[in-house]
């Protein structure tokens, strides 16, 4: 029996807490897989690619983007209240909803992904598949590598900008209003994307061409993410209090500041490194030593990727317009 | 077709909490949530205080925010203006959730389909007015059609400075406010 009539509900008061780790997970993982869609099409489009040392690791990373869409989607799932009713999802298609664009997408690009993972395996892997159709697709689909590759760069830069889309377009969340959020996602998921391809490699090539390209992805992501900042700081006061946990240094907004403190040296240190790795000499094989700091500074833009989606989710809901009036 | 809204005369509210029990048994509302609440709000300095009591509900927003995000047409707009859920569409993505700016809706805990205010539809069908209407000691809550120009709402809102919640999000919401202080005797 209910005796104490309070009249909020615990889902939105004192705070809204609607979305948690399993959405921002999705969102990490949706940012990623776009940013490997692209970054690994690239690999195969660029001139310099073609019968390389990494023929050897290329195909693992087609192969390795339905895996983790795939670990993504379990979470989001997971976030459902009614996972079973989640076929309603296909039975409309609504304009305006950046959710539905996004069921959508992922639905067309599915096929898109398993049908590139076949067509990039190398001969001896495909000839290891037990199952004659599925060699028979691979077989046919081998031809058509470089326009699935293609295919891969646009579908990969819609999957990446959607989840921006999705939370830019909640009116309600300052903090997420604002649409230089989208543009903040597609960078942060080209770049992570690039990180992984950066560890993944095997060639020193290969490693420092997408050491190149993370430099500059970086570069942007940081300028998006202080611009985005900026424009709050700017704003309208609802805005303004939306980035206040992040500079509040109490107790209750501590994970805020910490996420601005790890993005602050995170990302520049990752700028740097880059940059002496592009920039020094190697040796033929790479040592050690610069192996590490390749692969240091690719795990340091994953930490960071992986923090703006976390903490732009729960900051998110802290953020409202007032009722005061 | 009519146009529902809601007029909300601050001045007679006395904070009773009527409207929320009558909505929670109208609607067989879950224990501990809530489609209505009643904000009691202090202001000024003392001793020059002054005390705002505002009842909150679903605001049925002619843009709707909710309506727009929802991924299965689950939330939609009737032909009334009133906005609704249809359950069985329902995935539970609590997207509607984070994108209504006056943090009316809930998630059933039983069924796990989003839930809120939907004016009685059920009674509106009966030609009854939403239950917080009908109990509504004071006579704060009143009910009709926006439309009909000899209606006791459209007259109230002829009649009186009206205010909606939140304008500055743009959702042009059907619940409306007047009086917001009791008037000095």
């Amino acid at each position: 029996m209910e005796l104490h009539i309070v009249g909020t509900n615990a889902i939105t008061y004192p705070a809204m807490h609607v979305w948690d780790w399993r959405v921002a997970s999705y969102l990490f993982l949706g940012g990623l897989c776009g940013g490997l869609m692209t970054m690994s099409a690239v690999n195969y489009i660029r001139p310099s690619s073609k019968q390389s040392a990494d023929a050897v690791n290329a195909w693992k990373i087609p192969v390795l983007i339905p895996i983790l869409l795939t670990i993504g989607l379990i979470f989001l799932n997971l976030d459902l209240e009614r996972p079973f009713h989640a076929f309603w999802f296909y039975l409309a298609f609504k304009p305006v909803s950046p959710m539905s664009w996004g069921a959508w997408i992922v639905f067309i690009i599915y096929p898109l992904l398993i049908a590139y993972a076949l067509a990039a395996l190398p001969d001896d892997i495909r000839g290891k598949i037990k199952y004659p159709s599925i060699r028979n697709a691979a077989e046919n689909l081998k031809p058509h590598l470089l326009k699935l590759a293609k295919a891969n760069i646009i579908a990969g830069v819609l999957l990446a900008i959607y989840t921006g889309v999705l939370l830019s377009s909640l009116v309600a969340r300052p903090l997420w209003s604002t649409p230089i959020l989208p543009v903040l996602f597609l960078v942060s998921g080209m770049s992570t994307g690039a990180a992984l391809m950066i560890i993944l490699a095997k060639s020193k090539e290969t490693k420092l061409f997408f050491t190149k390209i993370d430099v500059w992805l970086i570069i942007a992501e940081l300028t998006i993410l202080l611009l985005m900042f900026y424009g709050h700081y700017v704003g309208d006061a609802a805005h303004q209090q939306a980035i206040a946990p992040f500079f509040s240094t109490s107790h209750e907004f501590f994970p805020y500041f910490l996420s601005i403190v790890v993005l602050g040296t995170f990302l520049p240190l990752a700028v740097i490194l880059k940059f002496l790795e592009v920039t020094g000499e190697h040796t033929e094989e790479l040592t050690t030593s610069s192996l590490m700091m390749m692969n240091f500074s690719a795990v340091l833009v994953l930490v960071g990727g992986a923090v703006i989606r976390f903490a732009l989710v729960y900051a998110g809901q802290l953020s409202g317009y007032s009722a005061y009036m | 077709m009519p146009r529902y809204v809601m007029v909300i005369d601050q001045s007679r509210c006395i904070g009773c909490m009527s409207c929320v029990v009558a909505c929670k048994r109208e609607n067989d509302v879950p224990e501990e949530h809530y489609r209505t609440r009643v904000v009691e709000m202090v202001r000024g300095e003392f001793p020059r205080l002054r005390t705002e009591m505002r009842s909150e509900l679903c605001n049925h927003c002619d843009n709707p925010p909710c309506v727009h995000i929802c991924p299965t047409g689950a939330s939609h707009q009737e032909a009334d203006g009133t906005v609704q859920i249809d359950r069985k569409k329902c995935v539970g993505c609590k997207a509607c959730i984070t994108a209504c700016p006056y943090d009316v809706r809930y998630i059933n805990p039983e069924h796990g389909y989003a839930d809120k205010c939907s004016f009685c539809q059920h009674r509106l069908e009966e030609g009854k007015e939403p239950a917080c209407v009908a109990t509504c000691v004071g006579g704060s809550r009143m009910f009709g059609d926006l439309d009909d120009p000899n209606s006791h709402v459209s007259q109230l809102l002829r009649d009186h400075s009206s205010r909606t919640l939140k304008p500055e999000v743009g959702t042009k919401p059907h619940v409306y406010y007047i009086n917001q202080f009791p008037r000095k005797s």
